[in-house]
């Protein structure tokens, strides 16, 4: 039955010696689902592979349920198939040469249940992904969709403790990743299964995470609900990564609690949240999402100035701006089929302090951390 | 446009063209194959009736068919290359997941030095293990009596000849399944073992069926290269009296008279079993593969076997120990024995019992040096006659719209489906009752050759030739040169490296052939591969053990050079010829 995965420390350097994981710590409660996300070479499948067990860790602990399952430091390693994990693999991995059916009895032979048993187990598997119908056809005939979910079922049918995904939906087309991502997290919280699942897909992660944690050069940067990721990010990359590409710099000048005043270069003051540790007198960044300006005229709100319009994208749905405001130039974007301010023309906006995230930290460096 | 009127000669030249390589073709390859039909279907001597087209009937094929020496021969054959096969499929696919899918140390070594069996000449394989596992005198046993061990190995048996075929034809097997292995995705393997099966479990259902089809090919073309081993039978199997078809053809040319027909006969057989396993060989690599995803790169899966890795290396060290180290040392003490006798150990050490005896006696027989001296000029000959015809045919057929050139590439295979033996009876029937003394010469042999190994020549240059961008030549057209110019400026100084590769090749597989050279030496151009069998059967231990070290020599210089020239491209075609 599904279990906690708890992993303390984990650390993997290969023989090629920069850590491909550093010191990841995080915890995953019985029946919830955790996306790690990050850039690709971030080391996500590395992490997996080793609470698999098919990558031996160098040091730290991972345990499964209480018991440890890979200590390096006290000798401990236990194989991958005596685990019981389930793990869907990038390649889908599913076995050419068998039948759908003969794919996922698989890992019910090495399991002595009886022949009932396991008829009824590949039935519900099956049904559960929706294959019921093609149980015996030769997997070389499905398509890229069913065959995933081929996989998803040969790691589910023994009920495994624990199912680790590592980014199952990206060999499939846009269409029906949208599909399979609902699908995906509604089969899994059926089964009530505790799930790790790695992707660099933003959406993917929100979707389908109880709880998201973003990776950088192997460090794990922030474990927490989708909602505070993208509201609360921990440091300027998650902000970035996150998708929030504006970066107005400036300097502190006052702190209360948990929000703060900045000047920026054009001598105005933008109020903004801050993390610990940004105190007054720091050179700082304030990151703000394209999505989080206002265009708005009414009057009183916070953070509300007057900018000018450099360049105009019209996307169909939405429209495109480049904002002159703030010594900076920033990306805002406004929801509607209609475009409403033409290049040269003046608009206020207002940039609500609780989406203005100031971070110490250099702007280039975040920009090149950007995924365009 | 007004091109039209200028094409019409090219056209006439490209014709031409494609006319002439048909025809060199035709009188290389065909030619011989047809003649061996007739012989297979007449019971006359060409040498004494000359050839009488009405003498042709099925009757005396089917005679053959028929006859009790022949199944007998046709069922010792199908034994040694099952079992041989059998064996070589343990070992190679062994091989191919130590290197591939373990962390033995020395990895590296084992890749290279496995592939060393094939380039051993099968008749020097046979001598060596002749002299390690013969009842009697063979060093092994003069071992075991020392050892008081009761045992005895005896290498002059079936399962001898199924030993030394399994030892040596092993490479072609982890060839073809250790790339396969290298081109399967591994996470196949790793979702086995995460569903929980044991590692054992995973090799046996997932990994072996998934390179099904290497295995399979590898089976086939091993099966092939043995049944048309001539050597390793002929040392091995006559002491005991196992004919196999390729011995049992050579002595029905021995005969006097020689029964030119029958061994036509019982060479199409031979022939139409290579052919069908062939074909079917190829059916097999083009079928439906699992595992080559043509570009994509997979990260190496390495078992780490623990202290098992020790054992493993110990086996592949085993391994070479039996196919090279050991016969080449039976060979060196037979080489400079004064006598082969071994009362005891201390006496095998004993230096005063060695010399250079046999190669005094070996280099002042003025046959040996003939025979050295017609093998490098057949060698040269081969190699300048297949290099130019091979680089030919693959332009024609990998460049050119010439006509016919899928026929010109159809024919240049063919002789993929023809053991060297058959191709030299089949030069036999062709020549052998011509006047203008063509049998006989050093020119046969060379053309027999040029024939023997066109596929090989034509697919190593073939896949040179693809290598130069159609649009460096189009560049030089543009420029307006010719056709043969361009081939001239452009094409050949790109290529070069491959043609040079490709005659280098051929000068070594030349070297070392010995089944059609059987059948088409005279007193005056017999070679080396035809001059140590001659030593052997004459019962000269010493003077064999020499002159095979001798060859052996030679053939290393020489492989030696053709690796630097090629980076190690001639490996596989090497071996391809058995
Ligand atoms: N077997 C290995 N040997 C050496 N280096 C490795 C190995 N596996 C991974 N690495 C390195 O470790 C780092 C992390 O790799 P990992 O596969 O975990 O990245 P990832 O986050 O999954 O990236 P992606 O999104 O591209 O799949 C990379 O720099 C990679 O080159
Ligand atoms: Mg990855």
């Amino acid at each position: 039955m599904s279990a906690e995965l708890r992993i303390a420390h984990l650390r993997k350097v290969f023989a090629t010696g920069k850590p491909a994981v550093d010191d990841v710590s995080f915890t995953i409660a019985a029946g919830e689902i955790v996306v790690l996300l990050g850039p690709s070479g971030c080391g996500k499948t590395t992490t997996l592979r080793c609470v698999a067990g098919l990558e031996h860790p160098t040091d730290g602990e991972i345990s499964l349920a209480g018991e440890p399952i890979s200590a390096p430091a006290r000798g401990i390693l236990m194989p991958p198939r005596l685990r019981n994990i389930g793990m869907v693999f990038q390649s889908y991995a599913v076995w050419p040469h068998m039948t759908v059916r003969e794919n996922v009895a698989y890992p019910l032979k090495s399991r002595g249940l009886s022949r009932a048993d396991q008829d009824r187990r590949i039935a519900d598997a099956l049904a559960l992904v929706d294959l019921g119908g093609y149980a015996d056809r030769p997997v070389t005939q499905l398509s890229g969709g069913q065959m995933q979910r081929v996989a998803l079922a040969r790691s589910m049918v023994y009920e495994p403790r624990l199912l680790l995904l590592d980014e199952p939906l990206s060999n499939l087309d846009a269409q029906l990743r949208l599909r399979l991502r609902d699908d995906l997290r509604r089969i899994v919280k059926k089964a009530g299964l505790t799930a790790l699942y790695v992707t660099h897909d933003q959406t993917e992660a929100v979707v389908l995470g109880d709880r998201i944690g973003v990776m950088r050069d192997g460090k794990l940067l922030q474990m927490a609900s989708p909602e505070e990721v993208y509201n609360r990010p921990a440091d300027l990359f998650v902000a970035a990564f996150t998708g929030a590409s504006n970066f107005i710099p400036g300097q502190v000048t006052a702190r209360d609690g948990e929000f703060g005043a900045v000047r920026t270069a054009d001598g105005a003051t933008l109020r903004a949240w801050m993390p610990q540790g940004v105190v007054p007198g720091a050179n700082v960044q304030v990151a703000v999402r394209p999505e989080n300006i206002r265009f708005t005229e009414a009057a009183g709100s916070e953070n509300r100035v007057t900018a000018k319009v450099t360049a105009q994208r019209y996307l169909g749905m939405q429209t495109s701006y480049d904002l002159s405001v703030f010594g900076a130039t920033i990306e805002g974007i406004e929801v509607g089929t209609a475009v409403r301010y033409p290049v040269g023309s003046e608009v206020t906006v207002a940039l609500p302090p609780e989406s203005c995230w100031a971070y110490a930290a250099s702007a280039d460096d975040a920009r090149a951390m950007t995924p365009h | 446009m007004s091109q039209g009127a200028r094409f019409r000669p090219a056209k006439l030249i490209a014709g031409l063209w494609s006319a002439a390589l048909l025809i060199i073709l035709t009188f290389l390859v065909l030619y011989p194959t047809a003649m061996l039909l007739v012989g297979a279907l007449t019971n006359m001597n060409p040498v004494v009736d000359g050839y009488h087209p009405e003498a042709i009937s099925i009757s005396s094929f089917i005679d053959v068919l028929s006859n009790e020496n022949v199944h007998f021969a046709l069922g010792n054959t199908l034994v040694a290359c099952a079992g041989g096969t059998a064996v070589a499929v343990i070992i190679g696919l062994f091989f191919a997941w130590i290197v591939v899918r373990t962390n033995t140390p020395w990895k590296g070594l084992i890749a290279t030095a496995g592939m060393l069996p094939l380039f051993v000449p099968p008749l020097v394989a046979g001598v060596g293990w002749a002299l390690l596992g013969s009842p009697k005198t063979g060093l092994i046993n003069t071992f075991l009596a020392r050892a008081g061990i009761e045992w005895r190995i005896d290498l002059y048996s079936m399962s001898g000849i199924i030993f030394v075929f399994g030892m040596y034809y092993a490479p072609y097997v982890y060839m073809f399944t250790a790339s396969a292995l290298r081109n399967m995705d591994p996470s196949l393997e790793e979702a086995a073992e995460i569903s929980g099966a044991t590692p054992f479990r995973t090799i046996f259902t997932i990994t072996f069926p998934l390179i099904a089809p290497a295995i399979i090919s590898g089976m086939l073309l091993s099966f092939v290269v043995m049944l048309g081993i001539y050597g390793i039978p002929a040392v091995l199997g006559a002491p005991a009296n196992i004919p196999v078809l390729t011995t049992y053809i050579f002595q029905l040319t021995a005969w006097t008279p020689p029964e030119y027909s029958k061994a036509a006969a019982v060479a199409l057989i031979l022939m139409v079993a290579t052919g069908a396993l062939v074909a079917l060989q190829q059916k097999v690599l083009s079928g439906r593969s699992y595992t080559t995803v043509a570009g994509k790169a997979f990260r190496p899966r390495s078992l780490n076997l623990g202290p098992w890795r020790f054992l493993t290396l110990a086996l592949a060290i085993i391994y070479l120990l039996v196919v090279v180290v050991l016969p080449t040392l039976a060979l060196i003490v037979a080489a400079f024995r004064r006598f082969l006798f071994i009362r005891d150990v201390a006496s095998l050490f004993d230096m005063k019992q060695y010399g250079l005896l046999h190669f005094q006696r070996l280099f002042e027989n003025p046959a040996t040096m003939t025979s050295i001296y017609n093998t490098m000029k057949v060698g040269i000959i081969t190699a300048v006659i297949g290099g130019i015809l091979a680089f030919a045919i693959g332009y024609t057929v990998t460049r050119t719209q010439a006509p016919a050139r899928r026929w010109i590439d159809i024919i240049a295979t063919i002789p993929v489906a023809i053991p060297g033996l058959v191709i030299g009876v089949a030069y036999l029937w062709a020549w052998i009752g011509m006047p203008f003394g063509f049998y006989g010469s050093i020119w046969i042999l060379a053309l027999a050759f040029v024939a023997r190994f066109m596929p090989d020549t034509v697919k190593a240059l073939s896949a040179s030739l693809m290598q130069i961008h159609k649009e460096l030549e189009e560049a030089a057209w543009i420029c307006g040169r010719g056709t043969l110019a361009t081939i001239r400026t452009i094409v050949l100084p790109l290529a070069r490296p491959g043609v040079v590769a490709a005659m280098t090749l051929l000068f070594i597989l030349a070297i070392r052939e010995l089944g059609s050279s059987l059948f088409l030496y005279s007193s005056s151009t017999v070679v080396m591969a035809v001059k140590l069998l001659d030593y052997y059967e004459g019962g000269n231990v010493g003077l064999t053990a020499a002159f095979s070290l001798v060859q052996m020599v030679i053939l290393g210089v020489l492989i030696g050079i053709t690796n630097l020239l090629t980076r190690g491209a001639a490996n596989s075609s090497v071996g391809r010829a058995g």
